[in-house]
């Protein structure tokens, strides 16, 4: 047998990525269809369908607040990434870059905490007027928590467009720093920070544990309304795990045609260069 | 008696014709060159030699039996790669030894063997080293060294050379030729260099679109070329095309040239005339010799190549080129006239089809 | 003008990273440091103690820690071994299409965790789900009480489903890592299939293999969202330990949860410090090849 050589896929590599998929797509399409059906526990197929769970998702209380909280939130955090985040990688990538390492590690460090403990960290220290247990924590949580998913792509992305001899080109043109950023280097590194955005988004979107634990009901997402709704009501909360899934294909989505996207032009100024 | 055959191989990838009716016959001991521009079919050839690719028609013949549809792993032919493969979680010593291993020889035969070979490419104390602690030009030494450790019975080497630096490859070339020829290997060599081909081979095979160009010793492929292709491919060629006039001459469109006997070619045929550079000629006057053509043209450019000296020179619109030994005593300037002259018989003249 | 490279090290250069340090050390660094003096320090006495790690012996903590362990190691296992078969069946796969699709499949599906994953699993086999039921019906299976969506088992059915791609997705890179010459140098030698992935392919696929398992059982170790939502009480784990103490809901010493998340910080960091080792030795191994 030759190993580089296969025109058609073996029965044990059909088998295994059947049953992959089958694991991978069947808790999905079940809240789908469960979130239209009449009653689907005694048959195959569901009885009849229905859309009344979503209209009673709709009509629920804190439905339209916990969209609006649970957007405010990630919409927050992917700006305030973004602020601090940008300009530092810019920054210690041109001016600094033996801080490089230490950089990666403070990046890396927010996959070493558990949620709960960076919960339980600022809970414990923020205990005063008006941080403790504000929405303003939340965020400063949320963006320490993301960072890592904004990172990766931004940074890819600066590694590709040599930053350096881009500043040094835009320098002897004349620009400032703030020019520079805002004219040669953020243009250039935009599909990073799409990608990054939306990775941002989409994550931030679906939490739950620093949501629930750093300031709880006074500020309900639309993820802790599915959790309360998964001890109600079955059927709505499974509307509401259909409208959560569908905003994370859609994020998933556009991160694919972002990168797909910015691919091209990408391309061409590196074989320009 | 041919040790290694191809016998009508062809080989297709989709739509595209890799290798096209294929025939060789390869003397034990010797080794032959495959030349020829990147997608020419050499190294796929190669692979089938090597069973990494199953031919789609012919055979392959190997010490008189056919091998055609043996797996790689039991061909005994060693193989060197381009981006020398060494495994890089085995040192040094283990990669050589990785064959020997294969063929459950015991330990002790092993490490004799590993140190004869690593004595004969000269790297014996970097035995215990990784891969990654060696440049290019010892990985491929000690690439070489595994290949040749389980004593294969054809040894193939695609490109071993294109990824070292130039100094590297001049003097890996003439160790590989040593080794070989000390070993009597039969060995096939792929490469895309023609110094290379030229200066190793005790034959060339030259390749063009998947198919065999020419075969021949180095030196009858550079003056005897066959085929327009290897005439331009191997070394500079100029080339004037015309009608044949009678069996001593070619017209072209503004000069009639002398050439060697051409009876062979029927008069009108369209011919091509091809002319080294260095069988050219020049001088500032128009002196003709008998057996000699004269051309008048205009010194467009003089490039400096060391010991020759390559002279640009416009003659009736089309571009001619001559080396020359440049003496400083003769002053040449651009834009000057002169007359460039070769001999009849260092004209070699084709077919235009071929 | 100096060039940028030829620059000197200017300390006010370090100044730009300031606000994004401040913001580090505020929302992080800081926060974290205080949990560490917090466990280690008696709240009434404000003196040095190790009260509360010792309390962390009794049963309750105990079975936590080893609910989390065994719960972390054994899906960090399954999809660490799942997925490197299948991440195989991906890279051997003969269409790139295809090869691309399952790819971004996993992608998407390894990001799919907290509670509508957990609730997608008790809509297919809670106690009503639909495969509980069809089980039952047609072919009189009876899952519950043995197999049970809001225990043990049905967290490690639930962790395997991000588990295994996100395995796959940092094993495919080694995979393709894989220089097609080195099986070719392998099989001219005279080596089987077999004997290529036993000598060469394994070995260096290894650090990434163990890459992924360390990063698996940290990604275990620290989830929250999807246990909660399944078994809430019914299962003790460090993580919902913590959480129940910050939520108030279990009246404790504050103490015993800030030495709780030590632990699990020191367990964390022993797992991703691994994680960086073994990253770091895959790099080397590849890099050599070049």
């Amino acid at each position: 047998m030759n190993l580089n050589k296969q025109t058609k896929a073996s029965s044990w590599q059909y088998l295994l990525i059947g049953i992959f998929i089958f694991y991978m797509l069947l808790p999905i399409v079940s809240t789908y269809v469960f979130s239209v059906a009449t009653r689907w526990d005694r048959t195959i197929l569901p009885e009849g369908y229905t859309v009344s769970y979503y209209i009673q998702a709709f009509k629920a209380s804190y439905f339209i607040s916990s969209l609006r909280n649970s957007f405010i939130l990630s919409i927050a955090t992917v700006l305030v990434g973004l602020v601090l985040i940008v300009p530092t990688v810019y920054w210690v990538h041109v001016r600094i870059p033996y801080t490089k390492p230490l950089l990666d590690v403070l990046m890396i460090l927010p996959f070493g905490i558990p949620t709960v403990v960076l919960a339980l960290a600022l809970v414990q220290v923020y205990n005063f007027a008006p941080l403790a247990r504000s929405p303003v924590l939340l965020i400063g949580a949320v963006v320490i928590y993301s960072m890592p998913f904004m990172y990766r792509p931004v940074s890819n992305a600066i590694q590709a467009i040599d930053v350096v001899t881009l500043t040094e080109a835009g320098q002897s043109l004349g620009a400032n720093t703030f020019q520079l950023l805002r004219r040669v280097i953020i243009p250039n590194i935009l599909t990073g920070i799409w990608s990054g955005s939306l990775l941002v988004f989409a994550t931030v979107f679906a939490e739950f544990t620093l949501t629930k634990l750093i300031v709880g009901a006074r500020f309900k997402t639309f993820p802790m309304l599915l959790v309360e709704y998964t001890r109600i009501n079955g059927n709505t909360a499974a509307a509401f795990s259909v409208i959560s899934f569908t905003i994370a294909w859609l994020a998933s989505l556009l991160i694919l045609w972002v990168g797909s996207k910015g691919q091209v032009p990408y391309q061409k100024a590196i074989g320009a260069r | 008696m041919a040790y290694l055959e191809l016998k009508n191989v062809s080989k297709q990838f989709g739509n595209v014709i890799a290798v096209h009716d294929f025939n060789l016959d390869i003397e034990k001991g010797s080794l032959v060159s495959f030349l020829g521009p990147s997608g020419c079919g050499k190294t796929t050839t190669l692979r089938m030699i090597a069973g990494f690719e199953q031919p789609d028609q012919g055979m392959i013949r190997l010490d008189n039996a056919d091998i055609t549809a043996v797996p790689p792993n039991r061909r005994d032919i060693g193989m060197v790669f381009q981006a020398y493969a060494l495994f890089p979680n085995l040192n040094v010593g283990d990669n050589v030894a990785f064959g020997l291993e294969m063929k459950k020889l015991p330990k002790k035969e092993v490490n004799q063997r590993v140190t004869e070979v690593l004595e004969m490419v000269r790297l014996s104390h970097i035995a215990n080293r990784y891969p990654h602690q060696l440049s290019g030009g010892q990985q491929q030494r000690i690439a070489l060294a595994r290949a040749l450790a389980v004593q294969p019975r054809v040894l193939l080497l695609d490109e071993p050379l294109s990824a070292l630096d130039a100094e590297v490859r001049v003097a890996l070339r003439a160790e590989i030729r040593r080794i070989q020829s000390q070993l009597g290997i039969t060995t096939v060599y792929v490469t895309h260099d023609q110094e290379e081909a030229l200066s190793i081979s005790d034959k060339v095979v030259v390749m063009n679109n998947g198919r065999i160009e020419q075969v021949g010793s180095p030196e009858s492929i550079y003056r005897q070329p066959q085929t327009r292709f290897v005439a331009t491919f191997i070394g500079t060629a100029n080339q004037f095309i015309g009608k044949v006039h009678d069996e001593h001459s070619v017209e072209c469109e503004h000069i009639r040239l002398q050439v060697a006997d051409i009876r062979h070619f029927s008069k009108g045929e369209e011919v091509v005339v091809l002319v080294r550079p260095e069988s050219v000629q020049i001088q500032f006057e128009p002196t003709q010799k008998p057996e000699w053509n004269l051309l008048e043209g205009i010194i467009e450019t003089v490039t400096f190549h060391g010991a020759v000296t390559r002279i640009g020179m416009n003659v009736h619109d089309q571009r001619i080129v001559a080396d020359i030994t440049y003496s400083y005593a003769t002053p040449i300037s651009l834009g000057q006239r002169c007359w460039l002259t070769f001999r009849t018989e260092s004209c070699q003249v084709m077919g235009v089809e071929k | 003008m100096t060039s940028i490279k030829s620059r000197k090290r200017n300390i006010t250069d370090l100044f730009g990273v300031v606000p994004f340090l401040l913001f580090c050390l505020a929302f992080e660094i800081i926060p974290i440091i205080l949990l560490i003096r917090g466990s280690l320090i008696d709240k009434a006495t404000k003196a040095f103690t190790l009260k509360h790690y010792l309390s962390l012996g009794t049963p309750l903590y105990i079975n936590s820690f080893w609910n989390s362990i065994k719960l972390s190691g054994l899906t960090a296992l399954i999809g660490c071994i799942l997925g490197t078969l299948i991440a195989y069946a991906i890279y051997r796969w003969p269409s790139i299409k295809v090869q691309h699709a399952l790819v971004t499949l996993s992608d998407v599906t390894t990001n799919f965790a907290g509670a509508p994953l957990a609730f997608a699993f008790i809509v297919i086999l809670g106690m009503n789900g639909v495969i509980t039921q069809i089980l039952l019906r047609y072919f009189h299976i009876q899952l519950y009480p043995k197999l049970s969506i809001y225990s043990f088992s049905g967290l490690v059915l639930a962790y395997v489903y991000f588990q295994v791609p996100l395995m796959i997705l940092l094993v495919i890179p080694a995979f393709e890592g894989l220089k097609k010459e080195w099986f070719e140098s392998a099989q001219s030698l005279g080596a089987s299939n077999f004997q290529y992935w036993w000598r060469i392919g394994l070995p260096l696929l290894m650090p990434s293999i163990i890459a992924g398992l360390t990063l698996l059982f940290a990604n275990a170790f620290g989830a929250f969202a999807t246990a909660y939502t399944l078994v809430e009480s019914q299962l003790s784990l460090v993580t919902l330990q913590i959480g129940f103490m910050i939520a108030g809901e279990v009246r404790h010493d504050p103490g015993i949860g800030m030495a709780m998340s030590v632990v699990s910080l020191i367990l964390m960091g022993l797992s991703i410090g691994l994680y960086q080792l073994s990253t770091r030795r895959a790099k080397w191994l590849v890099r050599s090849s070049s």
